[in-house]
């Protein structure tokens, strides 16, 4: 058994080391260092820890079962339609519809009329 | 430390779930797994226990499972000199470092915030990572699309839920077409011996060891107590059908204390 993983590293450092990482693994991983960049600050990176948008997929509001927006800013999963926001605390989104709270539709009403 | 906390309220669970079955329930979750017989692949929903139930033990099973049949499968290839490009080598190792062999998910569900957030710490401690999501949810309104899960587990997890209909519906629809579930839970002791003792045994021993070692009497009572209601194993089986899986069955183990029922979405 050992063998085996020995020889795992021997591969690749022959290969020369790691290549240019592809597939969806590697584009969540840019996608959450990306976040951890923009987030900036020790609190923000600490709040922002890991929510993996890969989960958008096949994740939804528990209610509609329709598709979520991931809110940057507040860290957050969106329902738009039915105005609600779901939490994500330590990179574990909530999804108990008790949890969500309601987001202002007036100020929803201007942001869709800015874009 | 968050670290200690973690510790220290896991290892509590672990100490009372085997004292209180006599580390037997490893076995349990071991023949579950058994059951299942995933491949590399798999996507797996696990609607976890909450309280009794460590989040993550049935993924941690479930990943190590895996792993160990992509081994063999890679070693069956070595040992039949079949020949591997160094390509295919090369990326069967890189899969392992990125994701878990064939592209397996597991997504672990649970109602319960807190014993989520102490199975994620666990994960990471033992080194669990990668293909490993966690999502607090309600097994009665899951947030999932329809038809994405191969495998459903609730282990210990069924009794617990108000609307055992709404989860058994949840979790049909949540799965693919030809998805297994899988209930782990305990169930109707078939066997007039056992079953004395068994009775003595929850009403006597277990809340003594609950007020013991967690301090939490009243819980292992209600424990206790939410067991006996529990449909036995002919009925849940109706439910299940009832529901709309197919080729149901479950399987006693020790003498029915426990039961494993299974079905599939066709």
């Amino acid at each position: 058994m050992r063998g085996w993983y020995g020889s795992r590293t021997l591969v690749s450092a022959l290969l020369g080391g790691q290549s240019q990482p592809s597939g969806a693994a590697a584009n969540r991983r840019l996608r959450v260092a990306a976040l951890r960049r923009a987030s900036g600050g020790q609190k923000g990176r600490e709040q922002q820890q890991l929510f993996d948008t890969a989960l958008l997929q096949f994740l939804v509001c528990p209610l509609s079962k329709k598709p979520l927006r991931y809110e940057e800013s507040t860290n957050e999963l969106i329902n738009q339609e039915l105005g609600i926001a779901y939490p994500i605390t330590d990179g574990i989104p909530n999804m108990i519809p008790q949890a969500a709270r309601m987001i202002d539709r007036k100020i929803q009403d201007e942001e869709s009329k800015k874009t | 430390s968050v670290y200690h906390v973690f510790e220290s309220v896991a290892k509590k669970y672990d100490i009372m779930n085997d004292s209180m079955s006599l580390g037997i329930h490893r076995l349990w979750k071991d023949t579950l797994l058994h059951q299942m017989n995933p491949y590399p692949g798999t996507q797996l929903l696990d609607v976890a226990g909450g309280t009794e139930t460590n989040a993550g033990d049935i993924a941690f099973r479930f990943i190590n499972y895996i792993r160990s049949q992509w081994d063999h499968q890679i070693r069956q290839k070595l040992k039949s000199h079949q020949n591997l490009s160094w390509q295919e080598i090369s990326k069967s190792y890189q899969q392992e470092e990125n994701e878990l062999p064939g592209g397996s998910q597991v997504v672990v569900c649970d109602i319960n915030k807190e014993m989520l957030k102490i199975g994620k710490q666990k994960a990471q401690h033992l080194g669990y990572s990668e293909g490993l999501s966690w999502v607090v949810g309600n097994a009665e309104e899951l947030p999932f699309i329809d038809n994405k899960f191969d495998v459903y587990t609730i282990a210990f997890g069924i009794r617990n839920v108000t609307h055992i209909d709404q989860a058994l519906q949840e979790a049909y629809r949540v799965l693919k077409p030809g998805g297994r579930f899988l209930c782990l839970e305990f169930s109707q002791v078939n066997n007039p011996l056992i079953s004395r003792l068994y009775d003595l045994y929850s009403f006597q021993v277990i809340p003594v060891l609950g007020e013991i070692i967690a301090g939490d009497w009243k819980s292992y009572q209600y424990l206790v107590e939410s067991i006996r209601c529990f449909p036995a194993q002919e009925e849940f089986k109706a439910m299940i059908e009832d529901t709309g899986f197919l080729k149901v069955e479950y399987q006693n183990l020790t003498s029915g204390i426990v039961a494993i029922h299974s079905g599939f979405k066709l």
